[in-house]
């Protein structure tokens, strides 16, 4: 279709147009001097200052780093173990198997939320940081095992028998074979596990206890509470520096997956 | 280990059935009368209706202004092909939550965007769309976007060039092409954007909570306002095994119709 090609462009030009604005006013905006969020006056790193002052936010930003490590860590190694057991071995119920990994993925996020803080309360679990990070757990692992389960169909298992037949016995192997062939799809999965955990609203926000916040619950209640205002523009654009540093190391990850 | 995800599910299904009592003992006295009482409220279902009408508009506006753009880089763009999707996918690295808060600093009515209109008397005053129905659809556009464009474009660059030129060889012309080709052969990756849009815009939480008031309640506040407004955790539990066991569904009947392979996201 010539003639259509003009039309293709521009409106392919507005709709990046669309996808960026929002993000691009919030960041400029973010430096704005005034507490105006429709008129910009000067430059300024005001409201950062004010941010950066505010220990509550590092608080926030160091609980969901630790978290998030500590839920990728776990994630990591359950779902390794998942799919090399749906790849390599054929047991009964293994297809049952495979669809239980692929619901949570699916199921709305608000209901697993409530879901979860409902068990905790019936088993009288206090909430806080374990009940978090078993939240996130749960979820991330069948992301890491989908992931895995992936690359790991083209695995070529040939180069473990020669291991073995050369007299490697199974951690070796294991340690020395498997794990590094396997490390761009570990380190793909491990991020993608740890960015679930970092940007996650819902869980956190139904699963923690009294004191115990990340960094999107602050987002949130600022959100909730007063809506758009200029310092938290700044925070956010300061977290979603975070979040794009860690697309950029995915991306990368993922690259050379690809190779 | 599969059963720890589903534990929850376990405890919030037994409270569905009404075999867990006021003082958290089991109870094997199973009752479908929590179902009923959802299942006849009309409230419930306006906005389970609302929730499929938000949902519904949601996909359609996502393929309108999706389809042109995967169109146009996948059979237009010659050279950097994967730098433009790449263009396209950096907003979406922003998480959902801050996507969501930079819409809202563009919606709301002080924001710098009704200002420029207003000082380029192009409205008369500002536009007051926060905590409507458009707000809530427009920010699932916004959040939602790239889960129809990807399919599509995945579906659109493995779809075999040469039938389009063997359709106007045999005197197609272009709007039949489209018409009569590339939009059969481009079916798998709408239906694929439709389910990734469509699930989790039905189940939303957040955005009809930050841009929507009580008015634009979808079924996710409804789960949330009887769990931990109303602490009624019976009918919300069998509202919330409700909403899954349709969620469910809509999945099977997808994969039943492509096959698994439509899963391997």
């Amino acid at each position: 279709m010539k003639g259509t090609t003009p039309f293709l462009k521009i409106f392919t030009i507005l709709v990046f147009l669309f996808l960026y604005s929002p993000i691009i006013v919030m960041v400029v905006f973010s430096f704005n001097e005034s507490k105006s969020i429709g008129v910009f006056t000067n430059f300024s790193f005001r409201w950062y200052e004010k941010v950066i002052n505010n220990p509550e936010v590092w608080k926030a930003l160091f609980n969901s780093f630790w978290v998030g490590a500590v839920v990728t860590i776990v994630s990591l190694v359950l779902g390794l173990m998942m799919a090399m057991a749906v790849t390599r071995y054929s047991f009964s119920g293994k297809s049952i198997l495979e669809s239980l990994i692929l619901i949570p993925v699916i199921i709305p996020e608000i209901a697993e939320a409530l879901s979860l803080l409902i068990m905790y309360i019936f088993l009288n679990i206090p909430l806080g940081p374990v009940t978090v990070i078993i939240g996130h757990i749960a979820f991330d692992v069948s992301f890491v095992t989908i992931v895995m389960r992936a690359r790991m169909a083209g695995y070529d298992k040939s180069i473990e028998e020669a291991a073995r037949t050369l007299g490697a016995n199974e951690f070796q192997t294991f340690f020395r074979i498997t794990l590094p062939t396997l490390y761009p799809a570990i380190l793909a999965a491990g991020l993608l596990a740890f960015t679930l955990s970092f940007d996650d609203l819902i869980k956190t926000l139904f699963t923690t206890g009294p004191g115990f916040k990340t960094l999107p619950l602050i987002v949130w209640s600022s959100a909730a509470r007063g809506g758009v205002s200029p310092e938290l523009n700044s925070l956010s654009s300061f977290a979603l520096s975070i979040s794009f540093l860690f697309a950029v190391f995915r991306l990368r990850a993922e690259r050379r997956l690809e190779r | 280990m599969a059963i720890w995800f589903y534990a929850p599910f376990f405890i919030v299904g037994l409270y569905s059935f009404d075999m867990i009592n006021i003082n958290r003992q089991i109870v094997f006295t199973p009752s479908l009368v929590h179902y009923s009482r959802v299942l006849s409220w009309t409230g419930a279902m306006g906005i389970f209706l609302r929730s499929l009408y938000f949902a519904g508009v949601t996909v359609l506006l996502c393929l309108l202004i999706g389809y042109p753009v995967a169109y146009y880089i996948s059979f237009k763009i010659k050279k950097y092909k994967d730098l433009f999707i790449i263009l396209f996918i950096i907003p979406f690295w922003v998480s959902f939550l801050l996507r969501t808060y930079a819409m809202m600093s563009i919606l709301d009515e002080r924001s710098f965007l009704n200002t420029l209109l207003t000082s380029l008397g192009l409205i008369d005053s500002p536009i007051k769309i926060m905590y409507t129905d458009a707000a809530v659809i427009l920010v699932m556009v916004y959040d939602y976007l790239v889960m129809m464009v990807l399919p599509l474009y995945a579906n659109l660059e493995k779809l075999d060039k040469t039938l389009l030129e063997a359709a106007s060889t045999l005197g197609a012309g272009p709007v039949r092409t489209f018409l009569k080709v590339t939009l059969p052969l481009s079916m798998p990756g709408i239906l694929a954007g439709f389910l990734l849009v469509f699930i989790p815009t039905v189940g939303e939480f957040v955005i009809p909570e930050l841009v929507g008031g009580p008015n634009n309640y979808m079924v996710g506040n409804l789960i949330y306002e009887f769990f931990m407004g109303a602490r009624h955790w019976w009918i919300g539990s069998a509202l919330s095994m409700l909403f899954i066991a349709f969620i469910l569904s809509l999945v099977i009947a997808y994969v039943r119709k492509i096959g698994e392979r439509g899963l391997a996201f």
